[in-house]
């Protein structure tokens, strides 16, 4: 088993209230759990084949797919559904209880984070954190503290090695 | 009753007088009405004044926050855990906290532009007179961002001044609200925020009016001079003296000082920042060649300092590194400020014989000196550089790492992250060192272009590896090639220009102006402002640049090796490139707008904000972009351009803004305007679906720019140009047909025609539009009425037989 949740430094931001870290077999058993997921794909991926490959699992698992920045260029021709749509914006909506979601059937309870620049990330779910009760889980390379749960700090391989894991357990 | 001009008079035993004193009651509009000149509602508007347009704008662009720290440091209270929206000790929630954050952001930049504005008006008044008038090219509308926000109407100098009061004033108050226990409305922060915004332009308006008439600089003048800019342009093998800053005007005595003892072959005079663009508008305007060249943005800044090639530095204000004499004392470079924003902890020399200073300076007695006496300055800046270069020749200043330094560096390296995680990019360093280890110094060349030069990577380095110099080191190949032609700033779009192109613009015959200005914090190199500006450029939209990104655009040249100033024309038309000039000349964009609806549509501007604001929000294409923006300013310009209804993109980092303002397309109660012609109400796109977001990459932003480009009042070839455009940088960035396109449909014309059949399927088949084939004519679907003679207005008194 991977463990992901050892380290947690945080570097340019802070507050009191942090994400608790998370190892992958807890969170692909809290996305499997989850009423009304959502995956969130950064640009990040575009030029990460493996990251793509791993979007793509995550999203047969049957987790609709929201594709921010120009990740959706990785995966159009994936056939998993994902729809565009710019992430600040996303933010914006994810709270809003009137919102149909990017399907029409309404808002999410679990958002999955995948594949941001960290910086900016950071940012989105700051916004989440303070003013949403949604549980938001980030299984990027970096310890993201403004999610409610969050992998550590990790290396490339051993981030690709957790995201295996995480599938497993969906 | 009658007026008292000028004298003393006593009131001792009077009793019910009324004072009218001249420049704050009624004073305006009583000369107004002597010029026959009507006065909108609104002239100098206070807090309150046009709160209830604020409160429109932003019941559409709702706020978003995104705080980057979850407590409040602001009071002996605290700190106070905000997180979740809770209630600090005062009361305030997270909401209204980041809402004044945001304002104590703008007013920051607000004051900084019209500190800056407040400082060159004294001066030049100062040299000129109160009666200098004001002259900025073939314009009636000199001053379109003074004339709507105050009702002033000013001619010479002296009437600047009025505008500045009511600025720093206005400031005052608002900065005011920032105390704990006062406001504690979001919304009404947010409102201030406009405000602020507004404010921001009005100063950058005065202080780029009263230069541009006293100092020469080009009046609405599309072929002002193409002048050289990069690092590579330097000649270090002359005295290098190089100026940073924003505000030019100690930096002209210099200029004057250079020129008057025919010093221009013998020293090289570089600047970084606004007051190099400001440099090389001084004394143009009939012609003369440029003095200066330009370094470029403040990230250029660090890395020009630690070159070890500038033999004096000179320092004005705003944008300048705080550690500029720390960073030269190293390179035994003396350092020179000259403005009281920035001192450095320097003694004043103002009041010594430049003999004295130099002597000191050069012989290391004293690192720097502060020297608010411009004469002495123009003397001492060129004639010490001449003398350090020749005494930092001999001792052999020393500044970059050898090649086999670098690997010796890159060896010391642990991998250890932490130059990563706090590189504000989190740049691939570590990548680097491993390579340098074995030689391969490329990965640091490839960093040169992605940094931008913030050195947090020194400071984080436990083993103290001086990561920036490395990159420099490596990539002093590229910085030597870094070299290309700007075109120092034209000031304003004239009056002339904007009776030539205005229907067009609204219309939206012209498919839209992009506005790409702001700061050098770029997410993926400066490279892509030229990716932006050519694509945008070859789809005939008007692009205008300023600042930090005006000159960063000159730096990259296509296959032909011309920069895009090169090969664009500086026209106020469709196609064309357009360099305003510096950071303050920003208030010209605006002004732009302004101008559009006041000598396009014959619109009153004189005081009357809320009209001119709503004529540009329901039928003006512009879009600004700020893609690198990091600073406060940039979000004061940002601010102003939203209370006008323009819509602000930002790069990713400008999430650390902490809020945007986006609107709901899918909240069709919030997508409605009044027909002004009988009041009803209509449907509108949602365009722009945003007042100031980010996006994640330039593949992201295009599509948002030409989407957002979308106003009601497009006519039929209008629309059908920008749809086009929106669906074509879709597909070709992000792949795919926009999701959302049919909404901006009103009738088939709105249709690109060449896809015109191929659409209309789409709609009957994928939306149940019906469609009449044999006439090819949409019966049904839109929600949007085709009518392009209605009047959009957000603002129900505007609508005929309202009050």
């Amino acid at each position: 088993m991977v463990d992901t949740t050892k380290n947690t430094q945080i570097y340019a931001t802070w507050g009191r209230k942090m994400a608790k870290p998370v190892n992958p077999n807890v969170a692909g058993k809290m996305i499997a759990k989850a009423k009304r997921p959502l995956l969130v794909v950064g640009s990040e991926i575009v030029d990460n084949g493996q990251l793509i490959e791993k979007v793509v699992a995550i999203a047969k698992k049957g987790i609709p797919v929201a594709a921010t920045g120009h990740s959706i260029t990785a995966l159009i021709d994936k056939d998993i559904g994902a729809k565009y749509i710019n992430v600040h914006s996303l933010g914006h909506f994810l709270g809003d209880k009137n919102w149909g979601g990017l399907d029409g059937q309404g808002p999410y309870d679990t958002v999955i984070f995948l594949g941001h620049k960290k910086y900016y990330l950071d940012q989105v779910l700051a916004g989440l954190k303070n003013f949403t009760d949604l549980k938001n889980l980030a299984i990027e390379r970096h310890f993201m503290q403004n999610a409610t749960l969050s992998f550590g700090n990790l290396k490339p391989e051993v981030h690709l090695e957790a995201l295996d894991e995480l599938i497993e357990n969906i | 009753m009658s007026d008292l001009e000028t004298g003393h008079f006593s009131i001792d035993d009077l009793e019910n007088v009324q004072i009218t004193i001249g420049k704050i009651v009624g004073a305006i509009e009583k000369k107004a009405k002597e010029e026959g000149v009507e006065v909108g509602p609104t002239p100098k508007p206070g807090i309150s004044g046009l709160r209830d347009w604020d409160y429109t704008l932003l019941s559409r662009y709702q706020p978003v926050y995104t705080p980057v720290c979850d407590q409040c440091c602001y009071c002996t209270f605290g700190k106070c855990d905000l997180t979740g929206n809770k209630e600090g000790a005062c009361g305030i929630n997270m909401e209204a906290h980041q809402a004044r954050e945001t304002l104590l952001r703008v007013i920051t930049g607000a004051a900084a532009h019209s500190g800056h504005g407040r400082h060159i008006l004294h001066h030049l008044i100062e040299l000129y007179g109160e009666d200098k008038p004001i002259d900025v090219g073939p314009s009636n509308l000199v001053a379109p961002n003074i004339q709507l926000v105050t009702g002033i109407k000013p001619e010479t100098l002296g009437d600047l001044e009025e505008a500045m009061d009511y600025v720093e004033e206005q400031i005052n108050q608002l900065l005011a609200t920032i105390h704990a226990g006062q406001e504690g409305a979001a919304i009404d922060f947010e409102s201030k925020v406009l405000h602020g915004g507004m404010l921001d332009h009005v100063g950058m308006e005065v202080s780029d009016l009263a230069q541009v008439s006293c100092l020469g600089m080009p009046k609405s003048d599309p072929e002002a001079p193409l002048v050289e800019i990069g690092m590579g342009c330097i000649d270090a093998s002359k005295p290098v003296l190089l100026v940073i800053g924003h505000n030019v005007a100690g930096v002209t005595y210099i200029m004057d000082y250079i020129h008057d003892h025919d010093l221009e072959d013998k020293i090289e005079l570089g600047g970084l920042c606004c007051t190099a663009i400001d440099m090389t508008r001084y004394q143009t305007d009939q012609g003369q060649k440029p003095q200066a060249k330009v370094v470029g943005t403040l990230a250029k800044e660090l890395k020009m300092i630690r070159s070890g090639v500038p033999d004096v530095i000179v320092v004005d204000e705003q944008c300048v590194r705080a550690d500029v004499l720390d960073e030269a004392k190293k390179l035994s470079i003396p350092v020179i400020t000259t403005n009281e924003k920035i001192m450095y902890g320097l003694r004043n020399r103002s009041n010594d014989s430049a003999a004295d200073i130099i002597e000191d300076l050069s012989s290391f007695k004293e690192p720097g000196a502060l020297i608010l006496n411009f004469d002495t300055l123009g003397e001492v800046a060129p004639e010490l550089a001449i003398k350090m270069a020749k005494i930092r020749d001999e001792i052999g200043i020393k500044a970059l790492p050898s090649d086999e330094e670098l690997q010796e560096l890159s060896a010391k390296c642990v991998q250890c992250g932490a130059c990563e995680m706090d590189c504000p990019a989190n740049l691939p360093i570590m990548e680097a060192m491993r390579a340098g280890v074995e030689n391969d110094f490329s990965k640091f060349e490839y960093l040169h272009d992605l940094c931008i030069g913030c050195g947090r990577c020194d400071q984080a380095c436990p083993k103290d590896i001086p990561v920036l110099n490395m990159i420099e080191q490596a990539s002093r190949k590229l910085i030597s090639e870094e070299k290309g032609l700007m075109r120092a700033g034209r000031g304003q779009i004239s009056d002339p220009e904007i009776r030539e192109e205005g229907v067009n613009l609204v219309l939206g015959t012209t498919p839209g102006i992009i506005a790409m200005v702001g700061c050098s914090n770029y997410p993926n190199g400066t490279e892509d402002l030229y990716k932006v500006a050519d694509e945008m450029l070859k789809r005939n939209y008007i692009v205008v640049m300023s600042g930090c990104s005006a000159m960063d655009l000159g730096m990259y040249k296509n296959e032909d090796g011309e920069t895009l100033y090169e090969k664009y024309p500086a026209k106020f038309l469709a196609g064309n490139l357009i360099n305003v000039g510096s950071c303050v000349s920003n208030s010209h964009i605006t002004g732009t707008a302004i101008k559009v609806a006041a000598i396009f549509a014959q619109r009153n501007v004189t005081g009357n904000y809320e009209e001119i604001a709503d004529y540009i929000t329901n039928r003006i294409g512009a879009v600004g972009v700020a893609w690198g923006a990091y600073s406060q300013k940039a979000i004061a310009i940002g601010s102003g351009c939203n209370r006008l209804g323009i819509p602000v993109v930002v790069g990713p980092h400008g999430s650390k803004y902490r809020r945007a303002l986006i609107g709901k397309p899918y909240d069709e109660e919030s997508w409605k305007v009044y027909d002004a012609r009988d009041g009803s109400e209509m449907p509108i796109p949602a365009s722009p679906e945003f007042l100031l977001t980010t996006a994640e990459s330039i593949e992201e932003l295009f599509p948002m720019l030409a989407k957002n480009c979308i106003r009601p009042s497009d006519n039929n070839m209008g629309r059908m140009i920008k749809l086009t455009h929106y669906m074509e940088l879709s597909q070709k960035y992000l792949g795919h047909m926009p999701e959302d396109w049919y909404k901006f449909v009103r009738t088939e014309t709105d249709l690109p025609l060449a896809k015109r059949e191929e659409l209309l399927k789409i709609l009957e088949a994928e939306h149940g539009w019906e469609i009449d084939w044999k006439r090819k004519k949409i019966l049904s679907g839109p929600t949007m009425k085709s009518d392009v003679s209605s009047q959009p207005t957000n603002v129900k008194r505007l609508c005929k037989g309202e009050c």
